[in-house]
């Protein structure tokens, strides 16, 4: 089981959600949570499995699919997709229990169980194709979650964000086959197996164009300014379980493929359009950050408040060192538990006053205390407070970008002012002052389902906030490793000096350290 | 020495998450008892731990787990108490001890009394964590976490349009600042590998001076958010919609003082940057008499004592930009006593009053509450630096390192604001105490507050008598790792004429306020008098028209342009750029499936173009082919 627990966690979903289909109508919840239990266990089971001090991929499967063309089925896991496996085989558990009373619960269901394969599967793909397959697949799913249980603009939201994404990915696909292409040029054979394209070195002027098609179908996921705007109808006209998948996994998926993808095979193309890529990142952080202020739908606002988040990630990510790598990595894990946690909320009061607009609300806090207390500590996390999960994640992002530029970082790190303005307003126009609606007077306070699947988000947000070595340390360990390869093999003087080794750097601090002692 | 360590630390915690148990329940007594109690326990725990420290015990060090760890960032929970921590151990502890009792009874009526006590034992623990922190992210913590239960506290009264609002002010101003600190924080990790106080300052020695200036500069810059320095100043005042009791503690006490412990925490930092030293002294010369001249016009008894705050503030950062550490932070501990005191003496005349702040419509209260009228009326003594309760030895030795140091600018207006200080706090001592009865024509019958009240404020009133005579042991205290520089006028001559002047100065201002605002008869400023109508007179009233400009230049441009961003660029730009995209595509689908629509004569004529744009095509290809060798 060891050998092929990658392939277990992908396909039972997939396998029982076709059961799923055979299960009567009343017990199909029970079902769902019990085969999102079984997953998460699984996943438990391989994070307990995982050698926290092997930086290389770990649990590797290989089954030959075209070897002419190599194309072939090949998992593995690092420290890198680690947690983002566990964190999505969590959030679908989480969101199934959750899940409201929903028409056709059975599809629904299943469907997600379906989206869970996909998701499985492209963060423990290490063939470009495989990869390819589930990045695309993944769409489906959403794509029907969305059409089928969406509100009143959701046929127009789910092309919107079918085809956008799917547009994306299609140059990301030619650049794939372009990378098969040089490596065939190089070795003879073809490959499309990810560990290879590692050791291809490219010059810089074919890194860079190979660089953008894949940053294409990366930027358009994350989504990266100006590609965003998929994203708020989505989420808009999303059920709430919808968004949680969306926001927590989903959107991950294009900043774990930079760092998967554009950094260990482009590093002098990263190097070069580093400082373009973090006045995106920064556009990103202020521009959406501003935009969220100004939403009068709460839904909204967290959905623009997720931008300006992954513009942090993306600096982190940019940073090119182990601080910031490892701390964009974390930040994913943190957005994911933090933005599903809201997303949670939103649709707690959504489903009492079928509302998400905050001009409806005002003095919940009087009402729903303990809502207001979940909420309230979601939204200091969001802010990045320390002890927060969020802050080990954005502190260390943009401590590793410092490295890289000053003043740039500083433009970044005003994410923590804007950040505060547009939550703490939404706070304040949600939960302060007095309840002045009728319809708010008695509304029921968070229910024993609903805590369900928010305290234990709670309690990951406050204990990876003061104790988040477990993760971080496998992360960093990955972090090292990918941050060596990229220094090792960048062509150009510039990368070299940009990239720090951090074996050179390990040892020279080492030297220091004991000329101090 | 370990165990008292976590026990004056994790005390406050276990505390407020004792009383948080209770929050959505209605008032229970035990929430505020339990948490005061072993508020009491972290105060015992840190005087064992100040014994020690006093015996010439070694710095109590531990380090408890690891924090952070990744690349070669290291950062572990870690405390230390020395003789710098100890003291802000102390005034912590003291303060918040007594502010917690006190709150029993002050905060008796109120239906969060639950909730409050959560909020108050974990603000403790922040500011605890922010002082015995050793190294830079474990300050940051606290730092951050003081912000949160400062916003918990001061937006306590929610359902209240102006708490809410002064709450995310106070946040959202406080933030701005971090983002220094923050970066201060990145500077000094990337030149020195490290954010332990003693590596840091060991390397800080090798570092070039225009490193360690930037480090300074940002560094401070998180200091003045916190200490409500200018032009970050304006929380401050607003904060004062939170309870009384809160004032007292946070935004008198502990808090506001964190920027001051920062400057002091990192004296051989500034030590070697004295350019920027002068600065925050001037900049605080600058406070300290900007934040008086607003308090003497003010109507509103809490914000006359918050300005005063900020005004002392002033004072402390005179000092420690001067490089007389040891000063500022004896300012700071003397004036935690009597600020807190007279905040608390201010809550009694609330409660009496209802909760009416205007001190023109008290007047003659001394009668009904003669115990917080000795009391108030003590610790404006203190404030204005009078002989021999504590502010005059505190004061006074800032005065004397100005002048010693010859920043005689420095020291003028620092003079000149004591002068000031003496004038509105005995303005408002004069209004609410003595004189004519105003309040009759309110129909309130003041009374005194409860007894176990007074008791619980009478340790400040014996610290703020007594704290300057402690000022020799304390020298000899934390001069052990504070530079040891005593401020001594070298004539005698000298030294007596400025003491004995500078007492003049001071007790000719407290009887002109005494005499200009007891008078029978005197005019309750309505905005028809002369004065009111001079353009000084407004300017002060209106806070110089700060509060005003930053509400209309930041605030609503900002409101502004988010809207336009949202409306205008994101959907009218990028999105209707995405759409136009997509429709175009769709369009030209839609123009040409006439080419497909299965009529024969059509189709056939599209095969003939087809075949001649093939034709076209083939032909320059061949030509291309056959002569590239000519064109190339």
């Amino acid at each position: 089981m060891v050998d092929h627990i990658l392939s277990i966690l992908i396909f039972f979903p997939a396998l029982a959600g076709m059961f799923g289909f055979m299960i009567n109508k009343d017990s199909i919840r029970a079902y769902g949570v019990a085969v999102g239990v079984i997953e998460f266990a699984l996943s438990l089971l391989l994070w307990f499995w995982f050698d926290g001090g092997v930086a290389g991929m770990q649990f590797m499967e290989q089954i030959p699919l075209l070897p002419s063309f190599g194309i072939n089925y090949i998992l593995g896991v690092d420290g890198i997709s680690l947690f983002i496996i566990v964190l999505s085989a969590f959030i679908t558990m989480i969101g199934i229990a959750s899940l409201t009373e929903t028409p056709n619960v059975k599809n629904m269901i299943v469907t997600l169980l379906f989206l869970q394969m996909t998701m499985v599967g492209v963060f423990s793909a290490l063939d470009g194709i495989v990869f390819y397959v589930f990045w695309e697949l993944s769409l489906v799913p959403m794509l029907y979650i969305i059409g089928a249980w969406g509100g009143p603009l959701r046929i127009y939201a789910s092309i919107k964000f079918f085809l956008y994404t799917f547009a994306g990915s299609l140059v990301m696909l030619v650049g794939m086959l372009f990378m098969a292409y040089f490596y065939y040029q190089a070795t003879g054979e073809w490959s499309f197996a990810i560990l290879d394209w590692y050791r291809l070195i490219l010059p810089e002027n074919l890194q860079l164009w190979l660089f953008l098609a894949f940053f294409l179908g990366f930027a358009i996921k994350v989504p990266m300014f100006p590609f965003h705007t998929w994203l708020p109808y989505a989420h808009g006209q999303a059920p709430t379980i919808g968004s949680v998948i969306l926001a927590a996994i989903l959107l991950k998926m294009g900043t774990y493929a930079f760092i998967r993808f554009s950094l260990p095979m482009f590093p002098d193309a990263s190097v070069a359009l580093m400082t373009p890529i973090a006045i995106i990142a920064i556009i990103m952080i202020i521009y959406t950050a501003m935009v969220a202020f100004a939403q009068k739908d709460v839904k909204q606002v967290v959905a623009y408040s997720s931008i300006s988040h992954m513009g942090v990630i993306i600096i982190g990510t940019f940073a090119l060192n182990v601080e910031g790598i490892s701390g964009s990595v974390f930040l994913m894990i943190a957005h994911g538990v933090v933005s599903g946690a809201l997303f949670l909320l939103v649709g707690v009061i959504y489903d009492r006053r079928h509302t998400k607009l905050m001009s409806e609300f005002g003095g919940l806090a009087h009402v729903m205390p303990r809502y207001a207390t979940i909420f309230g500590l979601m939204l200091m996390a969001s802010v990045g407070l320390p002890l927060t999960i969020n802050f080990v994640g954005e502190f260390l992002s943009l401590l590793g970008f410092y490295q890289q530029s000053h003043i740039l970082t500083l433009l970044a790190g005003t994410a923590i002012i804007v950040g505060a303005i547009y939550m703490l307003a939404a706070y304040k126009k949600m939960f302060f002052g007095d309840v002045t609606k009728e319809e708010n007077k008695n509304l029921p306070d968070v229910n024993k389902r609903e805590l369900l699947a928010l305290i234990p988000l709670s309690i990951i947000t406050i204990w990876l906030g003061i104790y988040p070595k477990p993760v971080l340390e496998p992360i960093n360990k990955s972090a090292e490793a990918i941050v060596q390869l990229m220094h090792d093999k960048s062509i150009t003087d510039e990368a070299k000096m940009r990239i720090p080794s951090p074996l050179n750097k390990a040892q020279t601090s080492q030297t220091s350290s004991e000329g101090a002692h | 020495m370990e165990i008292y360590l976590y026990l004056a630390l994790f005390s406050p915690l276990v505390g407020s998450l004792f009383a948080a148990l209770f929050t959505t329940k209605s008032k229970t007594l035990v929430a505020g008892v339990v948490p005061s109690l072993l508020l009491f326990t972290s105060f015992v725990s840190s005087s064992i731990l100040l014994v020690h420290i006093l015996n010439g015990g070694a710095p109590v060090h531990v380090e408890m787990m690891t924090w952070m760890a990744t690349g070669d960032l290291y950062i572990p929970f870690g405390f230390v108490v020395d003789q710098v921590s100890v003291t802000m151990m102390m005034v912590v502890t003291i303060v918040s001890t007594v502010v917690h009792v006190y709150s029993i009874g002050y905060m008796d009526h109120d239906k969060s009394f639950n909730r409050f006590f959560a909020w108050l034992s974990a603000f403790v623990f922040s500011m605890l964590i922010l002082v015995m922190s050793d190294n830079y992210a474990g300050l940051f913590i606290g730092w951050e976490g003081v912000g949160l239960c400062s916003w918990g506290l001061i937006g306590f009264w929610f359902h209240k349009e102006s708490a809410s609002w002064a709450a995310n002010e106070a946040f959202i101003m406080n933030r701005i600042a971090d983002l220094g600190m923050l970066i201060g924080i990145f500077l000094v990790y990337w030149n020195t590998g490290s954010l332990q106080y003693d590596h840091v300052f060991e390397a800080f020695k090798g570092l070039d001076v225009d490193t360690l200036a930037l480090i300074g500069i940002f560094l401070f810059i998180g200091a003045m958010g916190k200490s409500a320095q200018f032009p970050l100043h304006t929380w401050l005042a607003d904060a004062m919609e939170g309870p009384t009791p809160v004032s007292a503690l946070i935004h008198a006490a502990t808090m506001v003082t964190a920027g001051v412990y920062l400057v002091v925490r990192s004296n051989e930092l500034y030590s070697l940057i004295p350019e920027i030293g002068l600065f925050i002294a001037s900049l605080g010369a600058f406070v300290a008499i900007f934040a008086a001249s607003m308090a003497l016009v003010n109507r509103d008894m809490k914000r006359i004592i918050a300005y005063s705050t900020l005004s002392q503030l002033g004072y402390m950062f005179a000092a420690a930009g001067l490089g007389a550490y040891w000063v500022a932070l004896f300012h700071l501990m003397a004036h935690a006593f009597f600020k807190a005191l007279l905040f608390l003496g201010a809550g009694n005349v609330m409660h009496a009053m209802h909760d009416e702040l205007d001190p023109f419509k008290m007047g003659g209260l001394g009668k009904t509450m003669k115990a917080t009228m000795v009391m108030m009326t003590l610790a404006s003594v203190a404030l204005a630096g009078l002989f021999p309760l504590a502010g005059f030895f505190s004061k006074d030795a800032i005065l004397e390192a100005a002048f010693v140091e010859h920043h005689y600018v420095i020291y003028s207006v620092l003079l000149f604001t004591a002068g000031l200080t003496a004038f509105y706090s005995f303005r408002l001592v004069a209004l609410i105490f003595h004189g004519e009865e105003r309040y009759t024509l309110f129909g309130i019958h003041p009374h005194e507050a409860y007894k176990f009240m007074l008791v619980a404020m009478s340790p400040l009133l014996l610290l703020a008598i007594i704290a300057g005579s402690l000022k020799m042991t304390y020298f000899e205290m934390v001069t052990a790792i504070l530079p040891d520089i005593e401020y001594h006028i070298h004539s005698h001559v000298t030294f007596w004429i400025m003491t004995i002047g500078t007492q003049l100065f001071v007790v000719i201002a407290i009887l002109y306020a005494y005499k200009k605002y007891t008078t029978i008869g005197m005019n309750v400023p309505d905005g028809t008098s002369e004065t009111e109508n001079t353009f000084m007179y407004k300017l002060l009233k209106n806070q110089y028209y700060i509060p005003y400009a930053y509400d209309e230049y930041i605030v609503k441009p900002y409101t502004k342009l988010s809207a336009l961003f949202w409306t205008e660029i994101d959907q009218k730009v990028v999105d209707a750029t995405v759409d136009g995209i997509a429709g175009v595509i769709y369009d030209s689908g839609e123009q040409t499936r006439d080419m497909q629509d299965g009529n024969l004569s059509t189709m056939l004529r599209w095969m003939v173009i087809g075949t001649i744009a093939l034709l076209i095509l083939a032909v320059m290809f061949g030509l291309t082919a056959r002569y590239a060798h000519v064109l190339g």
